[in-house]
Parts: C-alpha cells; sequence; structure tokens
C-alpha cells in the first residue's frame, strides 16, 4: 500500500516541476502515521521547482494523516476536502499551500478519458 | 411568530427573533451557523424564569445589532422597573454584551439565565429535516460551558463563557444578580465555534481572544470599502442611495475564503448562501469590476484552486472544470452530498476567462493574467473536451450524479425553466443558448489574452478561428425561423427548443450574435412579450409556462437585465439599454435601494408597482451588483488600453451623473452624463422626470492627477 504515496513522492521529485504551482513558494510536510511510526515526506517548492526529501524539517504548511488514507486519497478513493471536513485529514499552517498541492494529488489518478468528448473545434482547426 | 434579525460575518452568521433569543426545530432556521453548521439552536434569556419583550431592536451594521427588552407580559404599557440591553456582534461565534439597568430607588436581586443548547445541524439538513447519525455531549470545563457533536472523527463544538461569576450547568449558565438602586450590571458572553479535530484543540473565535477590538476593526474594514469606492453625485436621490445601499450590501457579501486569508470575492446570498459559488462570484465580481476589482482578483484565484482535475461523478468534475458550489458541513463531509466542492454547472468555466479578460482590461495586472495561465487553458479545453457532450461542437450538460446533484446546470436552474413554446420539457442533454455565447466570449477574450499577455500567437489564432466558427454555426442552428430570435436550447436531438427569453439578451453580451440578427433580437427584447415596462421577463408572455411570477419562467431578474443592457450597448442599442436602466432602477426604489433576487413580470401599467417574489435571501449578489452595472452601462464605460472610455446614455430625468474617482489601469477618473434618452414615463421614480437639461448632452471624461 505505501508504494502509492512513495511513487507519488518520488514521481513529483523525479518531474522536479509543476506547472500548475509556479505561482507558488514555500515549504510542506506530510505526517504520515503508519502504526507506531509516523513517516514524513518534506516538499519545498519555488516557483513551481519542487524538491521532496523523505524527512522531517519545519515547514510553513503541514498535513496529518494515517498512510492508509493518504494511499486512498492518492489513488482516487477518497476525496481529501470531505475527510480534511471530517477529521481525518488535518492541517496546519498556510493551508493555501497544501489547497494548491492537494490538486496535484487528484491528478495523479490514472482516470479513464472514457469522458473526454470528440472535441469538435480542435479536430476541425 | 417575531421577525427575524440577521446579523453576519463571511459564513457566520447569527438569526434570533427580536428579542435576541433562539429557539430553533430542527426545520427551523434561527441559531449561530458557521460553515454551514449550526453551533446554536437554543439561547434564551431569562429573568426570575422569565423570558423578555423586545421595546426596540437596531441593526447597528451588518455585523451587529442592540436589542431593548424589559421584562414583564405582552401588555400594551410597559411601566418596568428593569431594562435589558442585549448588544451582539459576530464574527468567530459571536459576543453578546448584556446589560441590566435597575430604574427602582431599591436594590434588586436577580436571577439571570442563558439557556443554551444545540443540534449541529448542517445547513441541508435545516432545509431537508433530515436526521443526524451522530452523538452530542456537554462538558464543564472550569466556568466554560461546552457543547459538543461527534460522529466518527467529525467533531464540532460550541464554547460559552462569561466575564462575570456564573454558575454552569450543562444547559446553561446562571447568574445570581444584586443590582444596586438606579445601578447596573453588565457582563459579556462568548460563543466560540470550533471544528478542527480531535486532539488538535478547538479554534478560537475572533472575540475571545479580543474581545474589545474585533468591532472596530470590522467598522473600519467597512469604512474603508466605502471609502475605496467611486463617488457618485446625482440629483436622483433615489439612485445616490441605491447605490450606497449597494456599496454596504456587497461588503457583507464579502466572504473570505479559508486559503487566502484577508482577501475577499462575493458569496451568492446572505445568509444562506455565503459561501464560493462559480457562477456567482463571477457574475458579481464582472458587475462590481468599474467599482472594486479586488472581489475578481480573489474569485480568480480561489476558483483556480478549485478546479476540476479529475473524473468523478460524485461531484460532476471533470478536468477543467471551475466549481459549482462549496460546502463544509456534515453531509458534504460524510459524502452525503456531493459540495466538497461540487462542480455541476455549465456556464462557470467559460465565464472564469470571460472574468480573466474583463479584469485585465481593468487593471492592467497582467502578472495574474500570466499566473493564471495553465488555469485558463484547462477552462478553454474543458469546452472542447469535456462540455460537447453530443459531439456537435456545443455546450451542454446532462448530471452524472443522479441523486444529489443539479438537473439544470445554467442560470435559470429551476425544474421548468427550459421549455418549447408549447410548454413541453425537453430531455438531456440540454444545450441552452447563452452557453453557446459565453463560450465564443472565452474563446474570443482567450485569444487576447493569448496573443497581448501569454504570447503565445498560434493558440491566439486557433481560438479565434474556433469562435469563427462557433458563431456561424450558431446564428444558423440556433435561430428560430419564424419568430426571429435564437432558440432558447437545443435539445438531445438537436431540435430547437424554441422558447422566447430573456436568454437572447446574454447572447448580444457575449457577441455571438449577428449584426444583422441584432435588431431583430433587441425589437424581442424591448417588446411588450418580453419588457414588462420595469424589465425583460426570463419568459416571455404567451408561452406556454409563461407565469408572471413563475421563477425563471416570467419573474423579472435585475441581475439578468444588468447584462442584458450590457449587451445592448455592445451592439450600439444605448437608447434601449438606457430604458432597460431606467425601470430595474426606479424598481430599485420601491425595494429602498435592495433589488431582490426577481420581481414579479406583470406589466407596469398594471401593478404600479413591482411586485417582490418571496426568496429566502437577501440581499443577492449578483441582484446587489445589478446597479453597479446598470450605472456602468449608462456612463458607457468602456476600458481601452489604458484608457477609459466614457459614453454616457442616460435616461430623461436625470439631470446630471457624475461618478468620481472610478479605479482602473488608467489611475482614476471621473465620468459625468446628462439625461437624454427618452423613457416611459410612469410609476413614482424619476419625479423631475422630463425636464430636459438646456445644454444637453456632453459626454466627458477628466482624468485625475492624484492617486489615493
Amino acid at each position: 500500500m505505501a508504494d502509492v504515496t512513495r511513487q507519488f513522492f518520488e514521481g513529483l521529485a523525479a518531474k522536479g516541476h509543476e506547472p500548475l504551482l509556479e505561482s507558488f513558494t514555500g515549504t510542506l510536510r506530510f505526517d504520515l502515521r503508519d502504526g507506531e511510526r509516523t513517516e514524513h515526506w518534506y516538499v519545498v517548492l519555488t516557483r513551481g521547482d519542487i524538491v521532496v526529501a523523505h524527512d522531517d524539517g519545519d515547514a510553513e504548511a503541514v498535513m496529518g494523516t494515517d498512510l492508509a488514507t493518504f494511499d486512498a486519497i492518492l489513488s482516487g478513493e477518497m476525496n481529501a476536502m470531505a475527510a480534511l471536513l471530517r477529521g481525518v485529514v488535518t492541517m496546519h499552517g498556510r493551508s493555501i499551500l497544501l489547497l494548491a498541492f492537494q490538486r496535484l494529488f487528484r491528478g495523479s489518478v490514472g482516470a479513464g478519458d472514457e469522458l473526454r468528448t470528440a472535441g469538435y473545434s480542435r479536430e476541425r482547426s | 411568530m417575531s421577525s427575524d434579525v440577521k446579523i453576519l460575518d463571511g459564513n457566520t452568521f447569527v438569526v434570533s427573533d427580536n428579542a435576541g433569543d433562539i429557539d430553533a426545530s430542527l426545520t427551523d432556521p434561527t441559531g449561530l451557523f458557521s460553515f454551514d453548521t449550526r453551533f446554536l439552536s437554543k439561547w434564551v434569556l431569562t429573568i426570575d424564569g422569565r423570558r423578555l419583550n423586545p421595546l426596540s431592536v437596531d441593526d447597528l451594521q451588518y455585523f451587529e445589532a442592540r436589542f431593548f427588552l424589559v421584562p414583564g407580559t405582552g401588555t400594551v404599557y410597559v411601566d418596568a422597573k428593569l431594562s435589558v440591553i442585549r448588544q451582539r456582534a459576530v464574527g468567530g461565534g459571536f459576543h453578546e454584551e448584556l446589560t441590566i439597568l435597575n430604574h427602582d430607588d431599591k436594590a434588586v436581586d436577580l436571577d439571570v439565565r442563558i439557556e443554551a443548547g444545540c443540534d449541529f445541524a448542517d445547513l441541508f439538513e435545516v432545509k431537508d429535516a433530515l436526521k443526524k447519525s451522530g452523538d452530542y455531549f456537554q462538558r464543564i470545563d472550569g466556568d466554560r460551558l461546552v457543547l459538543g457533536y461527534r460522529r466518527e472523527t467529525f467533531e464540532r463544538e460550541t464554547w460559552i463563557s462569561a466575564t462575570a461569576p456564573a454558575t454552569v450547568d450543562e444547559h446553561g449558565l446562571t447568574f445570581a444578580v444584586t443590582i444596586a438602586p438606579h445601578g447596573s450590571w453588565t457582563t459579556d458572553l462568548h460563543v466560540a465555534t470550533g471544528m478542527d479535530a480531535p486532539g488538535q484543540g478547538v479554534a478560537h473565535p475572533k472575540y475571545e481572544r479580543n474581545a474589545k477590538k474585533a468591532r472596530p476593526n470590522m467598522a473600519r474594514s467597512l469604512d474603508k470599502w466605502l471609502d475605496e469606492a467611486p463617488r457618485l453625485e446625482c440629483d436622483w436621490g433615489s439612485l445616490k442611495a441605491t447605490y450606497q445601499r449597494s456599496l454596504v450590501d456587497l461588503a457583507a457579501l464579502r466572504f473570505s475564503p479559508v486559503a487566502l486569508p484577508g482577501h475577499y470575492l462575493p458569496a451568492a446570498g446572505l445568509p444562506w448562501f455565503m459561501t464560493m459559488f462559480g457562477r456567482d462570484s463571477i457574475f458579481t465580481s464582472l458587475q462590481a469590476l468599474p467599482f472594486s476589482a479586488e472581489l475578481a482578483a480573489t474569485t480568480l484565484t480561489a476558483l483556480a484552486l478549485w478546479q476540476g482535475s479529475q473524473i468523478d461523478d460524485f461531484r460532476d468534475e471533470d478536468p477543467g472544470r471551475i466549481l459549482h458550489e462549496q460546502r463544509f458541513g456534515e453531509m458534504t463531509a460524510f459524502e452525503e452530498r456531493p459540495h466538497s466542492p461540487y462542480y455541476g454547472c455549465a456556464d462557470a468555466t467559460p465565464l472564469y476567462v470571460v472574468l480573466l479578460d474583463e479584469y485585465e482590461r481593468w487593471t492592467g495586472d497582467t502578472r495574474r493574467v500570466r499566473v493564471l495561465e495553465a488555469t485558463a487553458r484547462a477552462a478553454l479545453d474543458w469546452i472542447d473536451d469535456y462540455a460537447d457532450l453530443q459531439g456537435n461542437g456545443y455546450i451542454s450538460y446532462k448530471r452524472r450524479n443522479e441523486k444529489t446533484g443539479l438537473e439544470n446546470q445554467c442560470w435559470k436552474d429551476s425544474w421548468d425553466s427550459i421549455s418549447y413554446r408549447d410548454g413541453r420539457l425537453p430531455g438531456f442533454p440540454r444545450a441552452t443558448c447563452e452557453l453557446q455565447g459565453y463560450a465564443y466570449d472565452a474563446k474570443m477574450r482567450g485569444a487576447r489574452l493569448a496573443r497581448e499577455v501569454w504570447k503565445d500567437l498560434a493558440y491566439a489564432e486557433r481560438l479565434e478561428k474556433q469562435a469563427a466558427d462557433l458563431k456561424r454555426r450558431f446564428n444558423r442552428d440556433f435561430w428560430v425561423q419564424d419568430g426571429e430570435y435564437f432558440a432558447l436550447a437545443l435539445d438531445a436531438d438537436g431540435g430547437q427548443v424554441d422558447a422566447l427569453a430573456s436568454n437572447i439578451g446574454h447572447l448580444l453580451w457575449s457577441g455571438i450574435v449577428d449584426k444583422n440578427k441584432a435588431r431583430k433580437v433587441v425589437r424581442h427584447l424591448m417588446g411588450t412579450r418580453l419588457y414588462s415596462g420595469w424589465g425583460v421577463r426570463t419568459l416571455a408572455e404567451g408561452e406556454g409556462r409563461y407565469n408572471p411570477i413563475g421563477y425563471h419562467v416570467g419573474t423579472i431578474w435585475p441581475y439578468d437585465n444588468s447584462f442584458i443592457a450590457w449587451g445592448l450597448r455592445r451592439y450600439g442599442f444605448k437608447e434601449e439599454a438606457a430604458r432597460i436602466a431606467a425601470g430595474i432602477l426606479d424598481a430599485a426604489e420601491f425595494f429602498e435601494g435592495r433589488l431582490p433576487e426577481a420581481f414579479g413580470g406583470y406589466p407596469r401599467e398594471l401593478t404600479k408597482y413591482p411586485v417582490q417574489y418571496p426568496t429566502a435571501c437577501s440581499p443577492q449578489a449578483w441582484s446587489t451588483g445589478a446597479p453597479l452595472l446598470l450605472l456602468r452601462t449608462m456612463l458607457g464605460l468602456e476600458p481601452i488600453g489604458d484608457h477609459l472610455v466614457v459614453d454616457p446614455a442616460l435616461p430623461q430625468g436625470i439631470g446630471h451623473l457624475e461618478l468620481l474617482d472610478i479605479p482602473g489601469r488608467w489611475g482614476h477618473i471621473d465620468a459625468f452624463g446628462r439625461g437624454t434618452v427618452d423613457v416611459a414615463r410612469m410609476g413614482r421614480g424619476r419625479k423631475q422626470l422630463g425636464v430636459l437639461p438646456a445644454d444637453a448632452v456632453r459626454p466627458t471624461a477628466r482624468p485625475r492627477e492624484h492617486k489615493h
């Protein structure tokens, strides 16, 4: 299960840049509980450039939940905002960083493209 | 039943009776609400076991009220030895200053009690009378009463405390009070709302931390807001009053999204719609642009944060789609409602691009347009990639969430709003006409931004080519030959849904109407079937479903009319635009400057006054914005490059009108106009009507040297 989370962060690190986050700069930390231990992921965001570390540093925005929940969010089984309202996920600090960042969670779902329409204008131009 | 008193700050609001008491059953819409949850359903003051009688209520500001009360029963003459003042201000809960005055020359001993309780209902539960599935608890923390509700990890708490010594039990606070002859007693009551996660502690309310400062801060923010808005000088007193009312109401409707503290966008309506709505926030921001660009800036940024990124049938979400509505209550948390956020609207996405371009025209803020480039491109892609459900090159809608999603995803969202002439309702998908206009405008404006800001000429040309193709097809496929107007929609078979409706006015605003068809459209808009004398009806008289008090099938919507007036200006029909403005602004006088969401479509000569449609929400954001946009259309304000063009066409009866210090990329500019357009003279509007100023029109614009 934890592979989903690891793949997500390692994928981000490998990509190194995210156009959706180009107007954001800051540090984020994800505290993911897994039984007795807590796994930490640390992200330094500089105008869309992303550096990922697997450690526990001071961050401007912190998201906390358990690893299974985070996996479920990344795989599209759980909605992050609803989870936040239920108290399953917590947010502290500069929430705008986390709200901007959470678009990448959903983007990571391998959504089927069956609903994509024909693209009428595109085909004809 | 005593009338409700409402005060609010963002999405926190208190609705009480006119004694200041709250005693709500599940479906009573009274209480303290915050983030779509009721945090108090009972708040009753008694002295010696008896409730108090209201003498008067002062709505001091939209965020505070003062109640004057006396003990005793409902006799006509009151000769009380006591009076009671409750002064209440809202913000992160509320703060209440309770004062009791003893008018007797003897000391008095009193048993003062506040009875408190809460059902923690979700707003949706209040609306639909649904049962709760969690558990309630009460707790006494020292001198504080905590009311709570828990369902799994979902937890909400209300903290109640007082500055005076009190005996706290699980249902309230009791004060044993002795007041000297001609003396007084006071306590501050704090009600704090908490919605943080368990173990993280409950958020402190603004007042808990800083009780004495919160109110002045709010008042200052209102003063600053009014001070920064352009000043209106006019010999039509009613218009000045309407303008002032609109500014104050718009201030009350400001909503700061959680992610953007200190920045405000317009929520949809007060108090039940104090949240982000894609469509309402965008339309209101457009109306308000000449007066405050901040609302548009925050709307654009906030909606971008929540732009759809995946396919989610429950939320009717697609990549690139702009949200419809966001909510924070229990039913949203447990996914019994899809509002986290919900995306089921077909117009907000193209309108987002329209707002981005209009914002840049006024402000010259190219930085924000660059930051939002990816968002705007994704929105434009959505039009082609996800909204063309029928593969015919038109936006249409059909909900995928069949249980709790919205059937009609256009602004006329009631069940019977889209009909054929004979009253039949079409199936789904439905491609309403105004959606195609918005798509056309979005592509044209997107092209301008691509060319001038994003520096992508190939993209600009592609968008323009698509827009031209859309316009050509639209004028062919939607044109109702035998009626000479545009069909309300195309149905699932591509057939015309042929009722005549106000939507054709939005088409003018979007610019999708061929020049040679515009005059015919205008003739319909100003003809007796659509135009009542007050404004354009949502549906024309004579259509199968026409009803002058039908929500979207015959009433007149001030917001709708303000965009129709803008459309008339766009095609050069200045005088007709002035007539629309005159009618709606006349109506505003009857509503003391606060235009309702909608009013009856009866002919003006029949009723002499506009008949209000009963609605729960007032003020409504886009009705509040309507007079602002009508001022813009009357003055003919249009940003061209770094200049603001002023081209007034005012109804006769307005001797002079000056809008001073209009902010924009030009600094500040003043605009002037005089009334010259002959309009119908009925009712009691514009008493000085018919007095044509001797020196006729002189459109003027004067740049201001100074900056504020």
